[in-house]
Formats: C-alpha cells, sequence, structure tokens
C-alpha cells in the first residue's frame, strides 16, 4: 500500500450536491413498459407481422389486380400458379384476393367489434361505479343473467333473429363481450378510488378534471389494451367459426370463416382451397394472441424492474 | 350455510326464468314462418290443426305462458321440423354423446396440461419451458375448428387411419368404438392442455415467489415435499375454480366439433336447430344448457370455499 | 480480512469476508462486500443499519437461501457454523443444518406462513424432519411449543389457519416454528418491525426467554435501536453492505468510534430534548449498490470527510474487548477528533 500523507486527512466534509446521487435514471411507467416490450422478441416480431398484415389487407388484393368477384369458369379450381398465388376457386376467382379481402372483412369485424365492446363496457362499468347503491345492484344483475348464459349460445340466438348481415355480427359479438370489459372497469374504479394515493392527490388540491386524466385514465388504459389485445382474436375466430356453421355472414359475403366454410367443401379434392385461408387466419391470431402476451408482461406493474 | 343455499337456489331459478322469458321473446322477433315448409303442401284444414297444435295460432302472451308453464314441468314441446320429435327424447339420446366427448376432452387436456405446467414452472427458463411455452401459444392460436380440420383431412382423409365422421352408438355409447372419439377428442383437448398448462405454471411461479416457500426451505424440506405440501397445495387453488367450467362449457357440446366429425350431441343439433329455425328445439336447448351452465357456476363458487380456507360463502375474502 | 488464528473457537457463528452480488437486468448489485462477525454461544449479536445495507441478504446467506443465478455468494467468502464452513455444504448438510441447526424468523409473519395449512401442522413439519417424531408425538410438541410462546387455547390455534390469528400472535407462531427443533443458532430478520410497539416487547421477551432457556445464540437484524438495547449483547453497525462498527453494546451506544455509529445513536428521538429542537437526521441518501463507491461508503454524507475517506476503504481499528471501527479518523496522521454535533440534537454525554 502506498504512503499516506498528512494532507489526505484535512477535514474536508461532505458536499450538499453528492449526498443524493441516484444512479439509475428514473423513467415512466409508460417509457418502462415500451422499453419491456421492445426488448421481447417475440412481440417485436408480432408487432411486424401484423403490419405485413395490414399492408397486405389494404393492398394484396390489386396486387395482381384480379377482384375478388370475377369469375373465370375456364380457370376454375387450379392450384396455386404464378397467375394466381393462391390458386382459384370453383368459379374461377381468384383466391389470393378473395382471401385477402376476406381477413379484411374479418379483422374490420373484430376491431369494430372490440370498440363497441370496450365504448359500452366503460360506459356501464364507470355508472355502475359512479351510482352505486341500487343502480349498481340492478346493473350488475343483468350482468349475470347475461353471463349465466354460454356466450355463443346467446350469439348465435342474435344472429338468429338478427339475420346474416355483418352489422348483425357487430352487435352479435360485441353484446355478449361488454360484460367482462364493465366488470373490470368498476372494479378498477373503485379500487381507485379508494386508493391511497388517490386521496393524496385530493388532499394535495388536485381538481377531479386532473384526478381522472392522470390517474384514473392511464390505470384504465393499461386493462383496457390488455382487454382489447385478448378480444381481437376471440372475435376473429368466433367470427370464422359462426361463419363456418352458416350462421354468421354467408356468401357472396366474404370473411375468412365464409372462406373457410366454402374451402371445407373441396377439401378432399383442393386441399389448398381450405389450406390458404385457415393459415392466414392463423396467423393472423397468432399474432394478436403473441402480441397480447407480450403487452402483458410489459404492462403488468409487478414485473416492472 | 342453509340461507345461503336457499337464497342461491332462487337466485338460479329467478335467473333461468329470466333467461327462458328473454329467450322466448328472441325467437319471436325472428323473421318468418318456421311451419312454412311442412306446411306448404298441406290442406287448408290440416294446416291448421297444424299451426294449431304448435299453438302458433294464439297470440303471444298466451303462448308465453304455456310455453313457461311446460317448461316448468320439463315439457319443451316438439320439434316444429321434424315431427314427433320431441325436445326430451333429442336430449336423453345427445347428450350422453356430448358429455363423453366433453369428458373425454377434457380428462385428456387437463391432466396433460397440469403436468406440462408443472414441468414448465419447476424447469424455469430452461428448453422444456420454451417448449411448453411454444406448444400452449401454438395450441391457443389455432382454433380448433381449423385444428379439427386439419386432423380430419389428415388422418381420416389421407392416412385413413380414423373414420372421418361418425360416433358410436347403442352399447358401444361409453366405453366402445373408440377409433371415432379419438380425432374429435384430440382436437378438442388442445385448448385445455394450452389453457392448464399456462394457468398452473403462472400460479406456481407466484406461489413459488411467496415468503411461504422460503421458510419452507428454511425449515430443511426435501424439495419433493416442498413442492407437494406447499407449492402444488396452493397453485392448485385456481385450478381447482376453472375446472367446472371447463367441464361445463364441453358438456354443452362443442358446436363447431360436432359439426365438422358429425357427431350426433346436442351441440350438432342446436347448429342444425338453427339453420332450420326449429324454435321448440332451440328454447328446449338453450333453456337446458343455460340451466346446467347456472349449476356449474353454483358448483365453482361452492368450490372456491372448500379450496381457499380464507373464502368465506358471502362472499367476503378474510 | 484474514481469521485470527483458530483458537479454542467458542464462536458458534463466524462469518468470514462475505461477498454477495445479485444479478440483475441493470447490473451487478453488491449487497454485501465484506462482511465479517461473529456470534458466540448464548449471545446475542444484533446487526443494525438503514433499510439497503445489506442485513437481510447477510441473514439469508447465512441460512442458505441466497438462490442462484440472480444471487451469487462469491468466492472467497466463508460462513463457519460450529466450524465447518456451511458453503461447502452438499444438499443433505444444508437439509439438515437448515431448520435445524439454524432457524430464521421473518419480518412479515403473514406472509410467510402457508395460507391453507394449519399451524400446527407447519411446526409439525420441523419436528418430523429434524427431530424424526411421529406425527402423534410431533402433533403434541407442536401444542406445547404454542403454549410456549404464550399463545392462549394451543390446542384450539394449533388447528386454526394462519390469517386467523392476529399479527402478534403470528409472529409467535414464527417463534414457535423457529425454535420447535432447538437450534444453536436463531436468525431474526426485523421480526418486530411490522408489529404494534406494545407487541414488541412481548415478542422480544419471549425471544430472550427461549434463548436463555436454550442457550442459543440469536443474530437480531433490525434498524431499530430500542430493540437493539433490548436484547443485544454485542453490535455490529453495518452501512452500504459493510460492517463498519462491531462491539459491546455498551461501547457501541456509549463510546462509538464512527460517525455513522454517532449520526445513528443521535438521530433517536429523546424525550428530554427542549421543545421544538429539530430531530437530527443524517443528510442524504446511502449510495447506489450497482457501482458502490471505492473509498468509505459513508464518505459522501460524513461532516468528518478527508480526501483519503474518498479514495480508500479505511481498515478496522481494533479497540478493547473487541471493539472495532473502520474509520479514517482513528489512524494515526489523522487530527485530532473534535465532539461532533450535528444538525439539531444535543450532544451526547460521555463522547
Amino acid at each position: 500500500m502506498s504512503e499516506l500523507s498528512k494532507d489526505q486527512f484535512k477535514i474536508i466534509g461532505y458536499k450538499e450536491e453528492n449526498i443524493n446521487k441516484i444512479e439509475r435514471p428514473t423513467i415512466s411507467y409508460w417509457q418502462d413498459a415500451w422499453r419491456r416490450l421492445k426488448k421481447n422478441p417475440i412481440a417485436m416480431m408480432s408487432i411486424v407481422v401484423l403490419g405485413l398484415l395490414v399492408v397486405l389487407i389494404i393492398v394484396g388484393p390489386y396486387i395482381q389486380n384480379y377482384d375478388y368477384i370475377t369469375m373465370n369458369v375456364a380457370k376454375k379450381n387450379q392450384g396455386p400458379t404464378g397467375a394466381n398465388w393462391f390458386g382459384t376457386d370453383n368459379l374461377g376467382r381468384d383466391l389470393f384476393a378473395r382471401t385477402w379481402v376476406g381477413a379484411r372483412a374479418s379483422i374490420l369485424i373484430a376491431i369494430l367489434a372490440t370498440g363497441i365492446k370496450l365504448l359500452f363496457g366503460v360506459a356501464y362499468g364507470a355508472a355502475m361505479a359512479h351510482f352505486g347503491g341500487w343502480v349498481d345492484e340492478l346493473l350488475m344483475r343483468i350482468i349475470e343473467v347475461i353471463n349465466s348464459i354460454p356466450s355463443l349460445l346467446l350469439t348465435i340466438l342474435i344472429m338468429m333473429v338478427l339475420g346474416n348481415s355483418f352489422p348483425a355480427l357487430l352487435v352479435a359479438l360485441s353484446i355478449t363481450s361488454w360484460c367482462n370489459t364493465a366488470r373490470q372497469v368498476r372494479g378498477m374504479i373503485k379500487q381507485l378510488r379508494e386508493s391511497e394515493y388517490i386521496y393524496a392527490a385530493e388532499v394535495l388540491g388536485a381538481g377531479p378534471l386532473r384526478i381522472i386524466f392522470k390517474h384514473y385514465i392511464p390505470n384504465m388504459i393499461g386493462i383496457l389494451i390488455l382487454d382489447a389485445s385478448t378480444a381481437i382474436p376471440s372475435f376473429i375466430f368466433t367470427e370464422a367459426g359462426l361463419s363456418f356453421l352458416g350462421i354468421g355472414l354467408k356468401s357472396p359475403d366474404i370473411s375468412l370463416g365464409v372462406l373457410i366454410s366454402l374451402g371445407q367443401q373441396s377439401m378432399d379434392f383442393y386441399p389448398y382451397q381450405l389450406l390458404f385461408p385457415c393459415l392466414i387466419l392463423c396467423v393472423i391470431v397468432m399474432a394478436f394472441n403473441l402480441l397480447g402476451d407480450g403487452l402483458r408482461d410489459a404492462l403488468d406493474p409487478k414485473l416492472r424492474r | 350455510m342453509g340461507k345461503y343455499l336457499l337464497r342461491r337456489v332462487l337466485e338460479m331459478v329467478l335467473t333461468l326464468f329470466l333467461i327462458a322469458t328473454a329467450t322466448f321473446f328472441l325467437l319471436e322477433a325472428v323473421p318468418g314462418d318456421p311451419l312454412a315448409e311442412r306446411a306448404d303442401k298441406m290442406a287448408p284444414e290440416i294446416r291448421a290443426n297444424l299451426y294449431a297444435k304448435y299453438g302458433l295460432d294464439k297470440p303471444m302472451l298466451e303462448r308465453y305462458v304455456i310455453t313457461m308453464k311446460g317448461i316448468c314441468m320439463g315439457d319443451f314441446g316438439e320439434s316444429f321440423v321434424y315431427a314427433g320429435q320431441t325436445v326430451q327424447s333429442l336430449i336423453k339420446t345427445r347428450l350422453p354423446v356430448s358429455a363423453r366427448l366433453g369428458l373425454q376432452q377434457v380428462i385428456l387436456g387437463v391432466g396433460v396440461g397440469l403436468l406440462l405446467g408443472i414441468l414448465a414452472a419447476m424447469k424455469r427458463g430452461s428448453v422444456w419451458d420454451y417448449l411448453v411455452i411454444a406448444l400452449s401459444v401454438l395450441m391457443i392460436s389455432i382454433p380448433h375448428l381449423i385444428f379439427g380440420l386439419l386432423l380430419q383431412r389428415f388422418f381420416a382423409g389421407s392416412l385413413q387411419w380414423f373414420p372421418t365422421i361418425g360416433w358410436p352408438e347403442g352399447s358401444d355409447l361409453w366405453l366402445g368404438g373408440w377409433e371415432y372419439t379419438v380425432l374429435p377428442t384430440l382436437t378438442g383437448c388442445f385448448t385445455y392442455i394450452a389453457t392448464y398448462a399456462r394457468l398452473l405454471k403462472t400460479s406456481m411461479l407466484d406461489v413459488i415467489g411467496q415468503d411461504y416457500v422460503l421458510t419452507a426451505e428454511s425449515k430443511g424440506l426435501s424439495q419433493g415435499r416442498i413442492v407437494r405440501k406447499h407449492i402444488l397445495r396452493n397453485s392448485f387453488i385456481p385450478i381447482i375454480t376453472q375446472l367446472p367450467m371447463s367441464i361445463a362449457m364441453c358438456i354443452t357440446g362443442s358446436f363447431f366439433i360436432e359439426s365438422i366429425f358429425s357427431i350426433p350431441g346436442i351441440g350438432q343439433y342446436y347448429v342444425l336447430a338453427v339453420n332450420n329455425q326449429d324454435l321448440s328445439i332451440i328454447m328446449g336447448e338453450t333453456v337446458i344448457l343455460a340451466a346446467m351452465y347456472i349449476i356449474v357456476l353454483f358448483i365453482t363458487d361452492l368450490l372456491y370455499v372448500v379450496v381457499d380456507p380464507r373464502i368465506t360463502l358471502t362472499g367476503e375474502s378474510k | 480480512m484474514e481469521s485470527e488464528k483458530r483458537q479454542i473457537d467458542t464462536s458458534v457463528l463466524r462469518v468470514e469476508d462475505l461477498r454477495v452480488s445479485y444479478h440483475t437486468y441493470a447490473g451487478e448489485v453488491q449487497a454485501v462486500r465484506g462482511v465479517s462477525f461473529h456470534v458466540d454461544k448464548g449471545e446475542a449479536l444484533a446487526i443494525v443499519g438503514e433499510s439497503g445495507c445489506g442485513k437481510s441478504v447477510t441473514a439469508k446467506s447465512v441460512m442458505g437461501l441466497i438462490k442462484p443465478p440472480q444471487g451469487e455468494v462469491k468466492k472467497g467468502s466463508a460462513i463457519y457454523f460450529q466450524e465447518e464452513n456451511i458453503l461447502n455444504y452438499n444438499k443433505q448438510q444444508w437439509q439438515q443444518y437448515k431448520g435445524g441447526k439454524c432457524s430464521i424468523i421473518f419480518q412479515d409473519a403473514l406472509a410467510a406462513l402457508n395460507p391453507t395449512m394449519r399451524i400446527g401442522k407447519q411446526i409439525m413439519e420441523n419436528l418430523q424432519i429434524h427431530k424424526r417424531m411421529s406425527k402423534k408425538q410431533a402433533a403434541a410438541e407442536a401444542v406445547e411449543m404454542l403454549r410456549r410462546v404464550g399463545i392462549p387455547e394451543p390446542e384450539k390455534r394449533a388447528r386454526q389457519y394462519p390469517f386467523e390469528l392476529s399479527g402478534g400472535m403470528r409472529q409467535r407462531v414464527m417463534i414457535a416454528i423457529a425454535f420447535a427443533c432447538d437450534p444453536p443458532l436463531l436468525i431474526c430478520d426485523e421480526p418486530t418491525t411490522a408489529l404494534d410497539v406494545t407487541i414488541q416487547g412481548q415478542i422480544l421477551d419471549i425471544i430472550k426467554d427461549l434463548q436463555k432457556e436454550k442457550n442459543t445464540s440469536v443474530v437480531m437484524i433490525t434498524h431499530d435501536l430500542g430493540v437493539v438495547a433490548n436484547i443485544a449483547q454485542r453490535i455490529a453497525v453495518m452501512y452500504c453492505g459493510m460492517i463498519v462498527e462491531t462491539g459491546l453494546a455498551e461501547d457501541i451506544f456509549y463510546r462509538p468510534k464512527h460517525p455513522y455509529t454517532w449520526a445513528l445513536i443521535r438521530s433517536v428521538p429523546r424525550l428530554d430534548l427542549e421543545n421544538k429542537q429539530e430531530l437530527a437526521t443524517i443528510p442524504g441518501t446511502p449510495p447506489d449498490l450497482l457501482s458502490p463507491p471505492k473509498g468509505c461508503p459513508f464518505s459522501t454524507r460524513c461532516t468528518f470527510c478527508m480526501p483519503v475517506c474518498l479514495e480508500r476503504m479505511p481498515e478496522q481499528t481494533p479497540f478493547e474487548e473487541g471493539h472495532t471501527a473502520a474509520c479514517w479518523l482513528h489512524h494515526p496522521i489523522a487530527p485530532e477528533t473534535p465532539v461532533p454535533v450535528l444538525k439539531g440534537g444535543a450532544a451526547h454525554e460521555g463522547m
């Protein structure tokens, strides 16, 4: 050890600015969530895949200049070729274009239905939490009755009544699912109201608007995003199933479900007619599911490090 | 306890009543004449008789009361489309079919799922964990509709290992004719595998992070004992409460799987009825399925109390 | 620091140069950076320090609860229990050691008890494994332990679940579990922090009673000097992953030699101060253990900081009766230490 000199022992005391040095930068909740999401390779890949799908959905049918309804009986039931990438169906229609148009419809339905579900669910849940008392009880009972019937059953019933149209499907899908959103919103608002940091904010003089925007909404966005990310693939799935059974959309409307239903009929002879819509459906659902998983991990405050 | 049970039973009956009412009025709103096809070629008096038989000549409210009275006595009336077949008889023949399919799916799916979940939780971060995760994601993402179609096409159509459609009947109903049941069971069990594997894994990881596992380790207990007595016991709570729901969902018949494999279960029949606008069947099945569902929900609530000593019947947790 | 020559080692526990790090996403957190202390048979050593100074990690290391790969006990560390280095134990030896030779009591008794297992059974587990008792014997002994820690109606309580007991009773249950197999060493990780002051005293009394009865050595981890005064014969003061001062309780309270200890003692609120006199505090916060300072860890907050403090780690200076302190102020070249006066508070007598 080297020699110690006397002037190393002069008392200098501490400096004010040094005493509170913090090494780790603090980042906000959203920044942290985004950072975590970025680090998740699967989630990022899902985002890329979804982006690609969106592009294809918009642009796909125009790539080869076939539109999805022109029939060309001469070319019917052909496998994938240079001219028709996905082949043609039994009426000579280009399957590539049809698949993307179908995907467009499926995703559109899913997103719209999710939007309706979220809006309605939030309004309903907020009403329950805000009014409380008998209003809360009553609205809760309604939810419980709706929940007591298997959702698929209810959806089918409603489709029966409303027919096989696009709007009917929208209504049927969202009617059964907003209950969950409403419950979650109600629970969250109630919890937030009682929570101590809201109380602290009030004590510190924050007005109700500020509280709503800075505290309630950020907390709720988290669960709403998660809700949406599980709802969308579920809707796509249900729509496909219903259309397959003949209860959802019917030809000449197109959706992935319709295409699968048509494809099943020629499954034994022309399997590709079934294969491509199935594949696209799976990719979409999987991408949303993986993204949803990634979002759940990223937004979970308990995992925040 | 008795008071609670009574209250719940009353609530269930009320809910069922509301559902039946709502279904009735919903079906009233269906456009079209359900008997049109049958009555098409009939002479006017026979036609009038037909309509009278189904009560279609009476005003709506009267029909409502009749229907409700019938339900209370377990009589759901006859099918609109298939003369002579009552809803009750249909349910009787078809329910066991769906039940067997459902139970097979659940037993296989939940069993395998739980094992995989334990594997993934104990060997966290290893190859096994990622495999289980990948498998789960795959299974959840492929709609069982598609999976069923693909399995059918491939194993039954191409390879001819199994029959494409059909289901054992008669004496074979419960235990025989397994080759018919393989593909449908496989199709349906994958969702359960995925769900339960994930559920148990998350639950176990949650428990493993708790302080009492640390206490158990500090007592010098063997790893096996810690897993069995401390980790699993607490991890299974969400599993046990999820189970009745899974059973209910599967017994009520997977509409898609039964349609694909032409299995004569209640799910398939519901779809048929809807496509045929067979109103009485729809009414009957809806009420019965809803009733089963409600009962299962009730059982689930009871199970919560049994399984987790911290929860009381009145719904407060201690 | 090299171990002293191995004379007749009366110590039950001897920790030498313990280094423990945690590998986090942000980097390596050096939670414990070279800690050495010992506990003799039947005595109680208190490890005192602020939150985050590494006391809990030290406790967990002695219990063998540091889990790789996130946690790492670094090579060169040694923990001797009755002359054996437990860090070299194989699985079987660890199982015998944990619960049988060394027990731990945690801070939050509700979280530390299995919520779905009855109280009696949680005590019985210990007895069946370490003392090889039959179920019946263990059950009876468990009830006895509950009675011993002062729980009324022990038979009834043994059949209850943790959530049915109050906080104080749960902590007594933890004590019962810990003492069930008469371990020579007991570690208490802030057992009273979560309890009311009145219950605190009761819990400490139980621990002291059992300690005297079974001649157990106790390591009491706490940040509460009141608890320390109640139970400890010797005290080790910990800061930022290192022990800055060790000694007999009397020496630490009345003749502390480290500026951090001075500050700690001074910051205890006193009833005899004049009204409206400011409470003494230590300004600032402890440094981040991700990148600890290379010199004395307290240097950034020390009134007596010297240039050498910022550059080099001080060595432990020995005083009488095993009293040691690590501070450059006690180096021969250092200036005479004036009586320390900190912000607020009264100067302590007897310095």
